[in-house]
């Protein structure tokens, strides 16, 4: 038998306030073998950010195991990188430098990590734009930075948190078959925090859809499609039969939480 | 990028108005000089109070000729240099502390808040005693009147610190001392140049202040002693080479303490101050 690239064993979260405890995550066990690309997706509230974090390691203080390669790990690792939902380029680098912080921070020489940032922002199609700073560049070509600085930890698995989210529904689309594009190329194991139906469809090979707090998994799609996809696939009848899907799911959980939310604000 | 500039020239060029913003500096420094004649001239003033520009001019050029002005401006800048720095650091490290510990910054902040505008002046007797009537209580006074503004600026600015940046900073298992040398330091470098600007200033007032108030040498002493014998064209070239110097002073620091950015493409050799600390 093989080994996970990731294994989520029993991981769950309860969060201490001032009156009492939440129970944001219910226990998750997951495997998520080397070169799949999973997408977690579920309405507001639903524990898909706690997750996320905790398998980052934002989070320490969690019960259940997480494993890369069979090797349990806690807090911040080198094996893990994430590409966050908010600006994260550093505005007095340039592209280049940004690239490269992670390898600065490792101690790789300076010529080498320099060619392989280079490499990686051809990767992500921003070649010629090296010496271009955050400032002078879109929302999409500074989240593209982001992934290609986050690719340069060369992680085992790549996690993503909503990395579209800020941007508009077309650049989305497009980055999105970047992102696809990119994970072919290395082979990236990936996980996509997401609450966008298509986004989800078009790029993963399962699909987690969760319930509303306190979060489990509902249900474990597996989307069927052929490789590689594009966003051209998303008229496909398939496609649109696992997006009904899904939305079949996931309706009930989005209306408890809009519920939720409005009885919170009328409470308060 | 060069396409979409020369477009915009391309079309509909506006004609280019003749006061531009830099004939409009010109023209209002031409205008507070003809004013001061023009008041000078009118006898509205006591004789003298208003002297005529050549005449400061000209007092200036006696002044900067002479090695006892010389010595004078040795002496405050020197005490500025002092205070400003000893000042700045403490504040900088000060700030630092205060906005990386809650505990600190909550307890210690309020009396820093409310200090910091009280005139430092206050504390001018008890540093005399303390440091003599020499320099030593001149730079003690600008070194206190500069920590201030540095230590609450920066303590501001490492709680504005982009989060983000901070998660990517641990999710790439950076170090404590690469998270202050990577991320911090450069994320605080606005900060610290408008700390070094307002320190910098007030640490001149600071230091000219307690000249005036009681000292043998320095500017601050020597523009008093022209006050004295009623010279007033040498006393304000004093004032008025006081002036150059803190603008000298602002320009450099703008120069060199800030951020890399678009505009060091073409020029790179004045970003490379700041870039090696980034």
């Amino acid at each position: 038998m093989t080994i996970p690239t990731l294994r989520l064993t029993n991981v769950a979260k309860t969060f201490a306030t001032g009156g009492g405890s939440v129970r944001a995550l219910e226990p998750i066990s997951l495997d998520i073998r080397q070169g799949e690309f999973i997408s977690v997706i579920g309405p507001s509230g639903c524990g898909k950010s706690t997750l996320m974090n905790i398998v980052g390691g934002l989070i320490d203080d969690y019960e259940g195991e997480v494993q890369v390669d069979g090797v349990p790990v806690r807090g911040c690792h080198k094996s893990i990188g994430m590409v966050f939902q908010e600006e994260s380029t550093f505005p007095w680098r340039t592209a280049l430098d940004n690239v490269a912080f992670p390898m600065e921070a490792l101690g790789v020489e300076r010529e080498e990590r320099l060619s392989r940032a280079r490499d990686l922002l051809k990767l992500v199609g921003l070649d010629g734009f090296e010496q271009r700073f955050p400032s002078e560049l879109s929302g999409g070509m500074r989240q593209r930075i982001a992934i290609a600085r986050t690719l340069a930890f060369q992680p085992r698995i790549l996690l993503m948190d909503e990395p579209f989210a800020a941007l508009d529904e077309q650049t989305r689309l497009l980055l999105g078959d970047k992102v696809l594009q990119i994970q072919q190329e290395l082979n990236q194991t990936t996980m996509l925090i997401t609450h966008n139906i298509a986004e989800a469809v078009q790029l993963s090979d399962r699909v987690l859809i969760m319930s509303f707090r306190p979060g489990r998994i509902k249900r474990v799609l597996e989307i069927d499609l052929p490789r590689p996809r594009s966003s051209k696939m998303m008229g496909g009848e398939r496609f649109g039969h696992y997006v009904a899907a899904i939305w079949e799911d996931l309706r009930e959980e989005a209306s408890k939480g809009l519920q939720e939310m409005e009885r919170l604000r009328a409470g308060g | 990028m060069a396409a979409v500039e020369q477009i915009g020239r391309a079309g509909r060029a506006a004609p280019r108005p003749f006061w531009t913003v830099g004939r409009l500096r010109v023209a209002a420094l031409v205008v507070i000089f003809a004013l001061w004649e023009i008041a000078g001239a009118s006898g509205l003033f006591y004789r003298g109070v208003l002297p005529s520009s050549y005449l400061v001019v000209w007092a200036l050029l006696g002044l900067l000729t002479s090695m006892d002005f010389w010595f004078h401006a040795g002496v405050t800048g020197l005490e500025v240099l002092v205070a400003f720095v000893l000042g700045c650091s403490a504040g900088a490290l000060a700030g630092l502390m205060l906005g990386a510990n809650r505990y600190v910054g909550a307890v210690l902040e309020p009396f820093l808040h409310y200090l910091a505008p009280t005139p430092k002046i206050v504390f001018l007797p008890i540093l005399l005693i303390l440091f003599g009537v020499g320099m030593g209580s001149k730079i003690a006074l600008g070194a206190i009147s500069s920590f201030f503004p540095m230590a609450l600026g920066v303590a501001a600015g490492v709680r504005q610190v982009n989060p983000v940046l901070l998660r990517v900073g641990r999710t790439f298992s950076l170090s404590r001392f690469q998270m202050v040398r990577m991320i911090y330091l450069p994320a605080l470098v606005p900060s610290l140049a408008t700390g070094l600007r307002i320190g910098l200033g007030i640490s001149i007032v600071g230091c000219l202040m307690s000249e005036i108030k009681l000292s043998r040498m320095g500017l601050g002493f020597s523009a008093m002693e022209y006050y004295r014998v009623f010279d007033i064209p040498s006393m304000l070239a004093v004032l008025i080479f006081i002036f150059f110097c803190a603008a000298l002073g602002n320009v450099a620091i703008d120069k060199f303490v800030r951020l890399p950015g678009p505009q060091d493409r073409q020029k790179r050799k004045w970003s490379g101050f700041t870039r090696r600390f980034t």
